[in-house]
């Protein structure tokens, strides 16, 4: 709707979940008032969520970071960008010279856009001169990607979210899109309610297991056997596809074998899940015409995220489910740009377009490019980041737009990493757990005030427009990063980050399409050829892979990481809710703290009335390697055994709880299975902050 | 296969199934519309958008019916364009105020040029707001029933919390059991302000930092 009451409209998008929903972002005199879905949007098609639409306020929060701060003894000191930069490029400089460039690390964000995490990358790759470059979806999606590009060739959902409407039968695993990412949400649920079967395989019964015909609720943490069943099933009653196992895939003899093992009664004692159900399930899956497979972090946050998504992939290659409408394997991506700053080679062992830095042919590409020779060496992932932290060989860090020390798992190891640095940059738009430990804050921008391109999880590259702009003395992060690389000898050369965007198209075939004119309204899905053409659906005649194959992967099932015992009875999982955005660094900002206002802890009521617990009680959780106070929340839709919780406020820290166990492909933090011992609190101590209550 | 319509003269061709107010939009023809909104399924309801039909004897709505194979539509019938003023004119009667310039019942209005002088003064609705939630505003005596929040609820969120109440003049809209947003199954995601063609849904953010337009900031 057009109106005199807003003088200036964006058409941008958004900057939370990984759905990527265009916006209509209008602000009246350098204040955003009000967000709309765009019409138009591919992804949203005239709609949004609380988040997109209403969460804006913290744009404007008092709290924002809008001058440069310096550390000065035990404090800070507001100081100006010149003598923050002073800083920056001296200390580097000094460290560098000392101890090499691989003492020097950054990290790029997922929720940047593609031109700041390409714009890091080679920041440190070139004015630098290290590979230790690596972004936060390392703690998410990491194994999707390292699966998907085994088993099928690239690392993307292979179809749209229009496959959705498409689907005759839909499996949702490990995720829950109407509080994790709404807008996909709600459209699976209008398919749901047109007549698309959805099955739904998670330890808590969500939402959307109400509107599906089959909900199976594994142990956390099992499943690999979930999926072995599946295709134990489909392969015993013949509902694969054996031309397209003869024709387009390798390695399904040994899959066979292996499967021989996971017969549904054997399944059923790993999973909990009753046999019977998992018969119905591979039933309802390999005898549909089209169906499509999702998944989330309920899959990947595992010690064996990534081979649970290789042998999802086996099911959908097994039975040709792959390459048409409506046969689609969708990972519903945690951030709006966890695709895109992967991508872009804000990542250790890889370039743009996951290819690797060891590759002459690619680093001799870049190098006469950016003019600088390029280590063909791999760099720390961001968990070796801070075991070489706290062993004393990584001196410096320059994180933007990611608390490492609220996000990521065990908390007191990360804490000891960024003490233990000679010299740590936090590049933000508000103060918060990580940059305690900072000598240098760079006051960054949000999403609303900077442009640039987001990739969503069906592969769009998406333009980002500023709606308005940075508040007082903050930059954009594009500026920001292209003068300290300037500083440091290192000239980008890009005026804009539409020139960046030129250039990662010159130097990445499979994005050579891609221009500013091009993207237009809707957007590009990648591979985007010369021409402009893109791609909505992969893998119709072949799969990206060296020999055009879908490789079969025969992995057995493995327990996880951690188990319940005497000490620690109950299963701990954790994930987001609908009102909050991870840290909650900006809904928390927002009046969506009226309506969440606190981390609960879910507890089904066996478990809740053998310790005592009623709802609304604060209640004490232990894990092996930490301790929180949560408030109980007694309900059935989670299974007894199994407790959940969110990670969306600070005093919470939810990850304190969290120790090392990690995927064994990607080092992505086992989040999901975290043995732990619940029990009431008697009394509550007096210097716990009191929340209002609800 | 398609099927040949013409709409004030100009000749398309559409593809069966396609309505006629669709069909106007691909001529470029303006229909005047209430409780139409194209994320939902038309619904058909406040008579605004109606055509003249050759060979029918009244005037049809143009967002429910579909194309026939040489049909002849005029979206300037007089009769039709009588009607949907007058439907307006009975819509804008019921209100304490006039709505606010930049909705969707203001600018039709404007379009079909009534609403400046009211033939049928009575009864208008008493101020009734709901402001408990952080982000969404109820101001129940601009509701004119035509649906869309509630279908927009149902078809584009599903999370079915908005419901019809009431009959004749008292009909309005309600969130769950009549208690609010905050007591419903609301998932605060503002598709019905979003499609509210009176503000009668609206957000909270425009009523309290916005330019004084709306009912609630001009004290009404």
């Amino acid at each position: 709707m057009t109106s005199e009451r807003f003088t200036s409209t964006a058409t941008t998008t958004c900057g939370y979940c990984g759905v990527g929903c265009r916006l209509e972002a209008h602000a009246d005199h350098g204040r955003i008032v009000s967000i709309a879905p765009a019409l138009d949007g591919p992804a949203n098609e005239g709609h949004t969520c609380l988040k997109g639409r209403f969460a804006h306020q913290f744009t404007r929060s008092r709290d924002r970071l809008t001058s440069p701060l310096i550390r000065e003894g035990k404090g800070l000191r507001v100081a100006s960008w010149e003598e923050a930069y002073a800083r920056i490029v001296s200390e580097l400089t000094r460290i560098k010279s000392q101890h090499g460039p691989d003492a020097i690390a950054g990290l790029a964000s997922s929720r940047a856009t593609n031109e700041d995490c390409y714009a890091m990358a080679r920041l440190m790759r070139a004015a630098i001169g290290t590979n230790n470059i690596d972004n936060c979806s390392r703690v998410c999606h990491s194994p999707t990607s390292f699966a998907l590009r085994k088993s099928l060739g690239l690392s993307g959902a292979t179809g749209s979210f229009t496959d959705i409407d498409h689907a005759e039968v839909a499996v949702l695993i490990g995720v829950n899109p109407t509080q994790g990412h709404p807008v996909v949400g709600a459209r699976i649920k209008q398919a749901a309610l047109r007549g698309t079967k959805l099955v739904t395989i998670d330890p808590r019964r969500i939402e959307l297991a109400d509107y599906g015909v089959l909900h199976l609720s594994p142990r956390p943490g099992t499943n690999a056997a979930v999926a072995l069943g599946l295709c134990h099933v489909v392969q015993r009653d013949g509902l694969t596809d054996e031309q397209f196992i003869a024709q387009r895939t390798s390695g399904y003899e040994a899959v066979v074998e292996l499967l021989e093992a996971y017969s549904p009664h054997a399944v059923q004692e790993i999973t909990g899940i009753p046999a019977a159900d998992i018969e119905r399930a591979a039933h309802i899956y390999g005898e549909a015409a089209s169906a499509s497979i999702l998944w989330g972090l309920g899959v990947t946050e595992h010690k064996y995220g990534s081979e649970v998504v290789q042998l999802l992939c086996n099911l959908a290659l097994m039975t040709g489910k792959l390459g048409k409408p409506g046969s689609a394997m969708l990972p519903l991506r945690g951030q709006n740009n966890v695709q895109g700053s992967s991508d872009m080679g804000a990542l250790p062992d890889t370039y743009t377009a996951y290819r690797s830095v060891a590759d002459e042919a690619v680093a001799a590409q870049f190098e006469q490019a950016w003019g600088v020779p390029l280590s063909r060496q791999k760099g720390y992932t961001i968990p070796q980041m801070f075991d070489a932290a706290v062993a004393g060989k990584l001196k410096a860090m320059y994180i933007f737009g990611e608390d490492v020390a609220q996000s990521d798992p065990d908390t007191a190891h990360v804490v000891e990493a960024l003490e233990s640095l000679e010299f740590l940059v936090c590049q933000e738009i508000f103060e918060n757990e990580t940059t305690r430990y900072a000598d240098v804050i760079l006051p960054a921008s949000a999403f609303l005030e900077k442009s640039g391109t987001f990739t969503n999880a069906e592969r769009r590259f998406q333009r980002v427009e500023p709606a308005i702009d940075p508040p007082g003395g903050a930059r954009t992060d594009f500026e920001i990063i292209t003068t300290v690389s300037r500083m440091l000898g290192h000239e980008m050369g890009w005026q804009t980050p539409w020139d960046a965007l030129d250039e990662i198209a010159r130097l990445t075939p499979q994005y050579a399409g891609l221009s500013y004119e091009r993207l237009g309204r809707h957007g590009l899905q990648w591979p985007v050829a010369a021409d402009g053409t893109d791609s909505p659906t992969l893998y119709e005649t072949r799969f990206e892979t060296a020999d055009g194959l879908g490789h079969f992967a025969a992995l057995p099932y493995k327990a996880p990481g951690d188990a319940p015992d005497n000490e620690f009875q109950l299963v701990m999982v954790t994930g987001r809710v609908l009102q909050h955005y991870n840290a909650g660094t900006m809904t928390r900002r927002t009046h969506n703290l009226d309506l969440v206002d606190r981390d609960w802890l879910e507890i089904h009521p066996d478990d809740a009335a053998r310790l005592w617990i009623s709802d609304g009680d604060r209640v004490s959780v232990r894990s092996r390697v930490g301790q929180t106070q949560l408030y109980a929340r007694v309900t059935p839709r989670i299974e007894p055994g199994h407790v959940f919780t969110s990670f969306h406020f600070p005093e919470t820290r939810t990850n304190l709880l969290i120790g090392q166990s990690a995927d064994v492909n990607t080092a992505c933090p086992e989040y999901k299975v975290v043995a732990v011992d619940v029990r009431p609190m008697s009394e509550q101590p007096a210097f716990t902050p009191q929340l209002v209550s609800a | 296969m398609s099927d040949t319509v013409r709409i004030d003269g100009v000749q398309l061709e559409v593809a069966p199934g396609t309505t006629i107010l669709e069909a106007a939009k691909l001529a470029g023809r303006w229909v005047p519309t209430l409780c139409f909104d194209e994320r939902q399924a038309p619904f058909g309801a406040c008579r605004v958008c109606m055509v003249g039909v050759e060979g029918s004897a009244n005037p049809l709505p143009a967002c429910t019916t579909v194309c026939r194979d040489g049909m002849n539509v005029s979206t300037e019938d007089p009769t039709a364009r009588r009607v949907a003023g007058a439907v307006v004119e009975l819509v804008l009667s019921e209100l304490p105020a006039a709505p606010a310039p930049h909705t969707e019942l203001a600018q039709v209005a404007q379009r079909l040029q009534v609403g400046a002088e009211l033939r049928w003064p009575g009864a208008v609705h008493a101020v009734d707001h709901d402001l408990e939630h952080p982000y969404l505003a109820f101001q129940h005596e601009l509701c004119i029933s035509c649906g869309r929040c509630v279908r927009a609820c149902d078809e584009v969120q599903g999370a079915f919390a908005l419901t019809a109440v009431g009959r004749g003049f008292d009909a309005n809209v309600a969130a769950g059991l009549d208690g609010g947003f905050l007591h419903s199954s609301c998932v605060s995601c503002g598709a019905c302000a979003d499609t509210c063609p009176t503000d009668a849904i609206t957000e909270q953010l425009l009523l309290v930092g916005g330019n004084g337009n709306s009912a609630v900031a001009a004290g009404v």
